[in-house]
C-alpha cells in the first residue's frame, strides 16, 4: 500500500500540541479559494517550478530529468509514492522530542481522502505508543472516521463556514457532512481541537454562528482562529495555477475577537 | 531599581559612551566621577613603578609590591551615584615593571623552536595561541567565610605551618610575602576609601562607610557588603592583578543567599532594596562593556538531589531583566529539578529580548568533571567558568591552550602539509594527492593533520606554561585556595588540585562536511579527481559554481540527522577528545577538550582558504558543536540529535550548541512547551551548553538597512551576547544566512 505524499516537516510546532512532525498527504476533495498548501490539492504528482531559485544548472534539459537533480532546488516533486515502512523510521527520528505531548500529524491535502493507508500508518504509530493527530477537514464518508478513530488521539478539525451556501462558495462543497462528522465525533468521544481560518470577505459573518453551533459540544478541546495569510502566493505561481488568494489580511485585534467568540 | 540619573554616571565610570570605544580594550579607558585629589593618574602611576626596587624580588613579592604600590596610589571612585567604590586606572599597569619584562624574560627561556613555531601556526591560522593567564574562579567561599583580613590570617597560619614543619622552601616563603602585601595592601586601600568616605557628605556616604569598615576588619556581614566584596575583587584582579575572574560567586545566589536571608529575616532590607543593590551591582559591568563579557551562574543541584535555585535566583533575574542590559552574561545550570518558574521566565527573557542566557545542563557536564577525574561531590558542584568551560569549584585552575582549526588539517592534505602562506612546512607529509587512493587514505591522511596541530598545541604549552607562576604569580587568587597554601604553592603552579589545559577543537562541522563532500565526490561518485578538486579549491570555487550547488545540495551534511555525516562526524568528534583528554600536562594536571570555538570561526576562517565543502576562501567557518552556516536544512530537531551524537560529555572542558529559532515557533504557552521540550531533549541526550538566537531573518535585513531603528537588537555570539550594531557586515550577513533557514 502507498500513498502520495506532499512533504514531511520536523519541529511542525503548530499542527497540534508540542513538537511534532507532521504528514502532508496528496489531494483534498475540497478547493478553499484561500489554501495556503495548494500542491496538496490535486491528487496527481506536481513538479513545481520556483523561478526565482534557478541557478540554470542546465539539469532540467536532459531526457530523463528527475525534479531531484535540479541544484538550485527550484524544480520541487509534489506527490511522492511512500509506503508505510518507508514514513515509519521518518516519523520515527524525532521521537525523543515527542515525550511531554508531541507526535505525528497526518496532514495534507487531505489525509482521509486517502483513508485505509492513513488508517494503517495510525496503527503502526499508536502500536509505537506515539501521540497521533489527525488534520482533516471532515468532507468523508462517516465510515473513514470510524475506521481512524480507535488510533487518533486527536483530531484537528477544520470548520470554515456554517452556511452552506457561504461553504460551497468558498470550498465548493456542501458542508453538511462536515458538520454531521463532527456531531458524529461528539458522539463517539473523540477529542477534537476546532481550527477556523478566518478571511475577511469571505467567512467573517460565520464566526457567530459556528461559534452557536459549537457551543454544546462537549468533544472540544480548543478552538483556534488561524489568521489568514497570502504568503502562498509564489506556490500558486510555481504550480501554474491560478491564484485565488484573497488580498485582505486580518488584523491581529480582529483575530483576538473572534477568538474571544469562542472562549 | 537603580535611579536613572545614578544610571548614567555608572554608565560613565569605566569609559565615555559617547566617544569611540574599543570593547576588546576595554581598560584603558578612564571615566569620569574620580576625586582626582585622591590619587595619581596613569603617567605618574607609571613613573612611580618605575621607579621601585624590584629587580632583585622574587616574582611574587615583586609583583605584590608594584600591586601595593598602585592601590596605594590610584585614584578612587566614591560619588553620590553609586554604592561601589571604584579604581581610575584599570589598564594592568603593574605589568610593565611586572608581567611583561617577566614574559619577555621567560621567552629567552623558552625553547626557541617552539616560539618560532607557535608564532607561526598563530600567522597561518593553524591554531590561535596565547599564554593563558585569565581563566580564575577564586574560592568564593573563603572569601565570603574570612574577608580579606581573614584570608591573610589563614595564610599566616599556613606559614607557620611550613615554617614548623621545615616545608617553608624559599619559593614557598615568597609565596606567602606574596599574599601577606598583596592582601594588606588591600586593606589599606579600604582605609584610603574609608577616609574618604568619612569625609563625604552625600546621602550614600554613611551606608558605604560602615561596609567598608566592616570588609576592613573582617568578611561580610550583610548583603550589600557581600556585593561590595565582590566587586572589589573583582577589579582588584581583573584589572591590577592581571587575572580574569571568570564566575562572580561560585554560583552567585548560592555565595549571596546566605546575606539575602539574613537581611530579609532581620528586617536590615526589605527584598526592595536588596533588588536595589543588585541593579548596582549588575550595572558595573555592563558599564564596563568588554566584548567577550563577565559571566556569572546561577542554581544547581544539592547532593539530596534538590535544586539550589531560591528566592534570590528570582530576584536576580528580574532585577536584570528590568535594567534591560547584556552584560554581565548568566549561566544558568538546568537539570530535571529545576523549577519550571526559573525556566518560564528565562525562556520569557529568551523570547522577548534574546536575552544573554547560556542554559548548562547539568547531567551532561557532571559527567565530563567526572571524566577528568573529580569525584561525584567535586563534579555535582561544578563551577561554570567564562562561557560555559566546567571548573572543579573553588580548586581548578584551567588554561586555554589553543584553539585548534580543523579545517586547516583538510587544507594541508591538499598541500602535503605545506604551508603556502608562510611558504613554510607546517604540517606532516601525508603524501602526494595521486598516493591517495582510496578514501580511507585520504581520511587518514585529515587524522594525521589534525593530530599533528594537537601535538603541536600540546608541546607549544607544555614549553610556554613552565613558565606561568613565573611570569604571572597568581598570588591573589592562590590565597582563596586552601589546598594552594597546604601546599604552600601558587595556584597556576601546580598548589590547586586541578591544574588543567583546555583545548579548543576549532570549524568542527567545516572539516567534517569537506571530509564527506570529497568521500562524495571525489571517491564515490568519481566526479573529479582529488588532483582537480585540488586546483578547484585554488581557484576559490572560481568557474566551478555548478558543481559548488551540487556539492551544497548534497544530504550528507552535519546537523542534519544524515546518518553518514553524523557517523562521521562522531568518530571525528571521539578522535579529538581522546587525543586531548588526560593528557598530562607540565603543571600535574591534564589536557581537556573544549568543542567551542570563541571568536576562532572568524579569525580562522579569514586565513583559511577554500574548502572541499563549498566554503569560500576567507569566509567565517563553524562555530562550537554548530553545523556549517546554512547547512541545516531539516530544522532544530534534527541538529540536536546530530549533536547528541557527538557524545557532548566527552568534551571535558565544554561543549556548546547553538540554536536558531523563528519567534512564531515560541509564542504563546505552545511556545514554552515546545523550548521547554527542546532544551529536556538536550538535556537527557546529555548535551552540555545550549543557547538560543530568536529572530526573524526579516528582522535581521530591515537591522543592516536601518542600524538606528535597532539600537538595542542582540544576537548571541559565543558564551556572550553583542548588539547587531556592533557587528561587521560579514558577521551579520552569517546571521541572516542561518535565520533564513529556520522553521515557522
Amino acid at each position: 500500500m502507498k500513498a502520495k505524499i506532499t512533504d514531511l516537516k520536523r519541529f511542525a510546532v503548530h499542527d497540534g500540541p508540542g513538537i511534532r512532525t507532521t504528514v502532508f498527504f496528496k489531494g483534498c476533495p475540497l478547493k478553499c479559494i484561500w489554501c495556503h498548501n495548494p500542491e496538496g490539492i490535486s491528487f496527481e504528482e506536481q513538479t513545481a517550478f520556483f523561478e526565482n531559485k534557478c541557478i540554470g544548472c542546465g539539469a532540467c534539459q536532459s531526457k530523463d530529468f528527475h525534479p531531484r537533480d535540479c541544484l538550485g532546488e527550484a524544480r520541487i516533486l509534489y506527490g511522492k509514492e511512500m509506503t508505510v515502512e518507508e514514513l515509519m523510521p521518518l516519523l520515527l527520528e524525532d521521537r525523543p522530542f515527542y515525550e511531554n505531548g508531541g507526535g505525528v500529524t497526518l496532514s495534507g491535502g487531505e489525509c482521509l481522502s486517502q483513508a485505509p493507508f492513513a488508517a494503517e500508518l495510525l496503527k503502526r504509530l499508536k502500536e509505537e505508543g506515539i501521540h497521533t493527530a489527525v488534520d482533516t477537514c471532515g468532507f468523508v464518508p462517516r465510515e473513514t472516521l470510524t475506521k481512524v478513530l480507535p488510533y487518533t488521539d486527536l483530531f484537528l478539525y477544520d470548520l470554515k463556514a456554517f452556511d452552506e451556501k457561504v461553504h460551497i462558495r468558498c470550498t465548493g462543497q456542501s458542508n453538511e457532512q462536515i458538520l454531521e462528522n463532527l456531531l458524529y465525533l461528539n458522539s463517539v468521544g473523540a477529542k477534537v481541537e476546532i481550527r477556523i481560518p478566518y478571511v475577511p470577505g469571505h467567512n467573517d459573518d460565520q464566526m457567530e454562528k459556528l461559534a452557536e453551533f459549537l457551543r454544546p459540544l462537549t468533544c472540544i478541546e480548543k478552538v483556534k482562529v488561524l489568521p489568514y495569510h497570502d504568503l502562498a502566493g509564489s506556490k500558486y505561481k510555481a504550480l501554474g495555477m491560478e491564484n485565488t488568494l484573497p488580498r485582505q489580511i486580518p488584523t491581529e485585534e480582529e483575530i483576538n475577537r473572534v477568538q474571544s467568540l469562542f472562549s | 531599581m537603580i535611579h536613572s540619573s545614578d544610571r548614567y554616571f555608572v554608565e560613565r565610570k569605566y569609559h565615555d559612551p559617547e566617544k569611540e570605544f574599543n570593547p576588546f580594550k576595554r581598560m584603558a579607558y578612564h571615566g569620569i566621577g574620580y576625586l582626582e585629589e585622591s590619587g595619581l593618574d596613569d603617567e605618574e602611576l607609571l613613573e612611580g613603578l618605575k621607579a621601585l626596587p624590584l629587580d632583585n624580588l622574587p616574582h611574587p613579592v615583586a609583583k605584590a609590591r608594584a600591586i601595593e604600590y598602585l592601590l596605594q596610589h590610584q585614584r578612587i571612585y566614591l560619588n553620590e551615584h553609586d554604592y561601589f567604590v571604584g579604581l581610575y586606572s584599570l589598564d594592568r599597569l603593574a605589568k610593565c615593571v611586572t608581567f611583561s619584562k617577566w614574559a619577555e624574560e621567560s621567552l629567552a627561556l623558552r625553547d626557541p623552536e617552539l616560539v618560532r613555531l607557535s608564532e607561526d601556526v598563530n600567522a597561518c591560522g593553524a591554531m590561535m595561541y596565547w599564554v593563558d593567564y585569565d581563566h580564575v574562579v577564586p574560592d568564593w567561599d573563603s572569601l565570603m567565610k574570612l574577608g580579606f583580613t581573614g584570608i591573610i590570617e589563614r595564610a599566616r597560619k599556613y606559614r607557620k605551618m611550613h615554617r614548623t614543619a621545615g616545608t617553608l622552601t624559599e619559593e614557598a616563603d615568597a609565596f606567602f610575602e606574596g599574599i601577606e602585601l598583596q592582601y594588606t595592601a588591600i586593606l589599606h586601600l579600604l582605609d584610603r576609601m574609608i577616609a574618604l568616605a568619612e569625609k563625604q557628605s552625600f546621602e550614600k556616604a554613611k551606608e558605604i562607610t560602615v561596609c567598608l569598615e566592616h570588609l576592613r576588619h573582617g568578611p561580610p556581614t550583610t548583603f550589600y557588603e557581600a556585593l561590595q566584596l565582590i566587586y572589589l575583587y573583582f577589579i582588584i584582579s581583573e584589572c591590577i592583578d592581571r587575572y580574569q575572574v571568570r564566575s562572580l560567586g561560585n554560583g552567585l545566589d548560592g555565595t549571596l543567599y546566605p546575606f539575602y536571608k539574613t537581611d530579609l529575616e532581620s528586617g536590615r532590607y526589605t527584598e526592595e532594596e536588596l533588588g536595589h543593590f543588585l541593579s548596582y551591582f549588575l550595572m558595573q559591568w555592563s558599564a564596563i562593556g568588554n566584548y567577550w563579557g563577565q559571566p556569572f551562574y546561577l542554581g544547581g543541584t544539592n547532593s539530596d538531589g534538590s535544586s539550589k535555585y531560591n528566592a534570590l535566583s528570582h530576584l536576580i533575574l528580574e532585577v536584570y531583566d528590568g535594567l534591560e542590559i547584556y552584560n554581565p552574561k548568566i549561566q544558568l545550570k538546568i537539570n530535571e529539578n529545576t523549577p519550571e518558574s526559573i525556566l518560564r521566565k528565562a525562556f520569557d527573557m529568551v523570547r522577548r529580548k534574546n536575552a544573554s542566557l547560556v542554559f548548562c545542563c547539568e547531567p551532561g557536564m557532571i559527567k565530563a568533571v567526572m571524566g577528568y577525574g573529580a569525584t561525584y561531590e567535586e563534579a555535582l558542584n561544578f563551577d561554570i567558568r567564562g562561557c560555559y568551560e566546567t571548573g572543579v569549584r573553588g580548586n581548578e585552575a584551567c588554561s586555554t591552550s589553543g584553539y585548534i582549526n580543523a579545517a586547516k588539517a583538510v587544507e594541508y592534505v591538499f598541500s602535503n602539509g605545506f604551508d603556502t602562506a608562510l611558504n613554510k612546512q607546517i604540517g606532516v607529509q601525508t603524501g602526494e594527492l595521486e598516493s591517495l587512493v582510496t578514501f580511507e587514505d585520504f581520511y587518514f591522511a585529515f587524522l594525521k593533520q589534525w593530530e599533528n596541530l594537537v601535538e603541536i598545541g600540546i608541546r607549544i604549552t607544555n614549553d610556554a606554561e613552565k613558565y606561568l607562576a613565573f611570569v604571572n604569580p597568581s598570588t591573589m587568587y592562590s590565597a582563596t585556595v586552601e589546598s594552594a597554601l597546604k601546599k604552600g604553592k601558587d595556584g597556576y603552579g601546580g598548589g590547586v588540585k586541578f591544574c588543567n589545559n583546555g583545548m579548543l577543537n576549532c570549524s568542527f562541522a567545516s572539516a567534517v562536511d569537506s571530509i564527506l563532500a570529497v568521500k562524495e565526490f571525489v571517491y564515490d561518485q568519481k566526479e573529479l579527481t582529488l588532483t582537480e578538486l585540488a586546483q578547484v579549491l585554488k581557484n576559490n570555487w572560481e568557474g566551478s559554481e555548478l558543481l559548488r550547488a551540487k556539492i551544497k545540495k548534497s544530504p550528507h551534511k552535519y546537523g542534519n540527522g544524515d546518518p553518514l555525516a553524523d557517523t562521521y562526524a562522531a568518530a571525528m568528534a571521539d578522535f579529538f577528545a581522546q587525543k586531548v583528554n588526560n593528557v598530562p600536562n607540565e603543571k600535574g594536571g591534564v589536557y581537556k577538550a573544549i568543542l567551542h570555538s570563541a571568536r576562532g570561526f572568524i579569525r580562522h576562517g579569514a586565513l583559511t582558504g577554500a574548502l572541499p565543502d563549498g566554503r569560500k576562501s576567507g569566509e567565517e567557518l563553524s562555530k562550537n558543536a554548530s553545523p556549517v552556516a546554512g547547512m541545516d536544512k531539516q530544522g532544530v530537531t534534527a541538529l540536536i540529535s546530530s549533536a547528541l551524537k557527538l557524545c557532548p560529555s566527552n568534551y571535558h572542558e565544554s561543549f556548546c550548541l547553538d540554536i536558531m529559532l523563528h519567534p512564531s515557533t515560541l509564542s504563546g504557552e505552545e511556545g514554552f512547551a515546545v523550548w521547554n521540550n527542546l532544551l529536556t531533549t538536550y538535556l537527557k541526550g546529555g548535551g552540555q551548553s545550549i543557547q538560543f538566537n530568536v529572530f526573524r531573518s526579516e528582522t535581521l535585513r530591515d537591522a543592516q538597512e536601518h542600524p538606528e531603528k535597532y539600537r538595542n537588537l542582540q544576537v548571541r555570539v559565543c558564551g556572550w551576547n553583542t548588539l547587531w550594531n556592533n557587528m561587521s557586515k560579514a558577521e551579520q550577513d552569517a546571521y541572516i544566512l542561518r535565520a533564513e533557514n529556520i522553521a515557522r
